[in-house]
């Protein structure tokens, strides 16, 4: 079975059942991310390896606070490559995190919080 | 209680926020190092959680700061941070840390930290206040309430030098209550304690609130006057004499009429005056009222 993108129950249990202050978190990350991916493809572009860490670890962040575990593997990765210089794997990354962006936003248009 | 979430990312900001608000307490929020530093220095923030990785300065670079200032209050700091590695936790806590949690934050565990540096916070607020109450009580003369001697003298220095610096004068009133020693005599030492609290309280009434009203000896009181040449300081000597003249004070021995001499003198006609050449010249000019026949206020030099 796929993964959903985002854990609904465990989102929710971290901000005391309260949906709409969900909600707000929600769309205060979405637009964060956006900025943040277009950031990491800047940082690719100049080949700063060092910004694409940085970013990587707080998209890890934002991602695990709202239950979102596939996003927080992408920028997981997203850290790692950077960290260890590798601009191929934060490129391909990069690419998944933007899918499972996508992603995230179809499932809560049909799913909405 | 006042508290700081310096924090870059704004779902972790948002969420601390709302949950400190929750939890009664009046949070403000920097999405950077500098921000948070600024709100730092403007003053009324108690306790700080801070984010170990922030754009511009880092957290640990604010905490060193903080600590580097010092300022009037002690500011409680919680580091924030993500990597949990020893050497990191013993930089934050040697930067001037007082706790640090390990991200993504519990909040249970955050709140009980908070109140663990609200503990402190306020401690240390009880600390000052007593230290402040303790310093007044040594300054202040027991029986009156008004400035003690060391104290006054202080003031007249201090103003002193300041008028110096800012081109203004200073003026200095001693002031004695006429034969003292017979409201005692006859009255009791009650009623004439009585007579010297009710005194310097219409002292202080019929000053300006930055003046300082002192009990320099036994029935002998200093008033510094700072921005005050002779004229204006024999005038409000004047209306402090009317102040005590003018109305008999009520003693549990009966009503006593009291008079005051006083005697003023001013930096103003003398640029190199000390505290101790203006008190000199105001003991002087007292003299002179006293011979002159008492309840009268005498401008010297």
């Amino acid at each position: 079975m796929e993964r959903l993108p985002i854990d609904v129950a465990d989102a929710l249990a971290r901000v005391g059942d309260d949906r709409d202050f969900l909600k707000e978190l929600m769309d205060i990350y979405t637009a964060d991310l956006a900025t943040r991916i277009a950031g990491l493809r800047e940082a690719l572009a100049r080949g700063d390896l060092k910004a694409v860490e940085q970013l990587g670890h707080a998209i890890k962040g934002s991602s695990a606070n709202l239950s979102l575990p596939l996003l927080r593997d992408r920028a997981s990765a997203i850290e790692i490559a950077g960290k260890n210089g590798s601009a191929p794997k934060a490129q391909a990354n990069l690419q998944g995190l933007e899918k499972e962006f996508q992603r995230l936003r179809e499932h809560l248009r049909e799913n909405p919080l | 209680m006042k508290i700081l979430i310096a924090e870059d990312d704004p779902v972790s900001r948002r969420l601390l926020e709302k949950n400190i608000s929750e939890w009664g307490y009046d949070g403000a929020v920097a999405g950077n190092g500098d921000e948070a530093l600024a709100t730092l220095r403007g003053g009324d923030i108690r306790l700080a959680i801070l984010d170990w990785m922030m754009p511009g300065i880092n957290g640990i670079e604010i905490c060193r700061f903080v600590r580097q200032d010092g300022g009037p209050k002690y500011v409680y700091i919680i580091m924030l941070t993500s990597r949990d590695r020893r050497q990191d936790i013993v930089e934050g806590l040697e930067a001037g840390a007082d706790d640090y949690m390990a991200k993504p934050v519990n909040l249970l565990e955050l709140r009980a930290r908070i109140q663990t540096g609200r503990r402190v916070v306020e401690l240390e607020d009880k600390l000052l206040e007593s230290n402040r109450k303790l310093k007044d009580l040594a300054s202040r003369d027991n029986l009156t309430s008004l400035w003690n001697r060391a104290n006054a003298f202080l003031f007249l220095e201090e103003d002193l030098a300041r008028g110096r610096r800012e081109s203004h004068p200073v003026s200095a009133i001693m002031i004695d209550i006429d034969n003292f020693k017979r409201i005692n005599d006859a009255y009791g030492h009650l009623a004439g304690d009585v007579a010297l609290i009710e005194i310097a309280k219409r002292l202080e009434r019929g000053v300006r609130p930055y003046d300082k009203v002192g009990r320099y000896g036994g029935d002998e009181m200093l008033i510094v006057l700072p921005g005050c040449g002779l004229e204006d300081a024999a005038a409000i000597g004047e209306r402090l004499r009317k102040s005590i003249s003018r109305t008999k004070v009520r003693t549990p021995a009966g009503d006593v009429e009291v008079t005051v001499t006083l005697g003023c003198s001013s930096s103003e006609l003398a640029p190199d005056a000390t505290a101790e050449t203006l008190v000199q010249a105001s003991d002087a000019a007292l003299y002179k009222g006293k011979s002159l026949g008492r309840n009268r206020v005498v401008a010297g030099a």
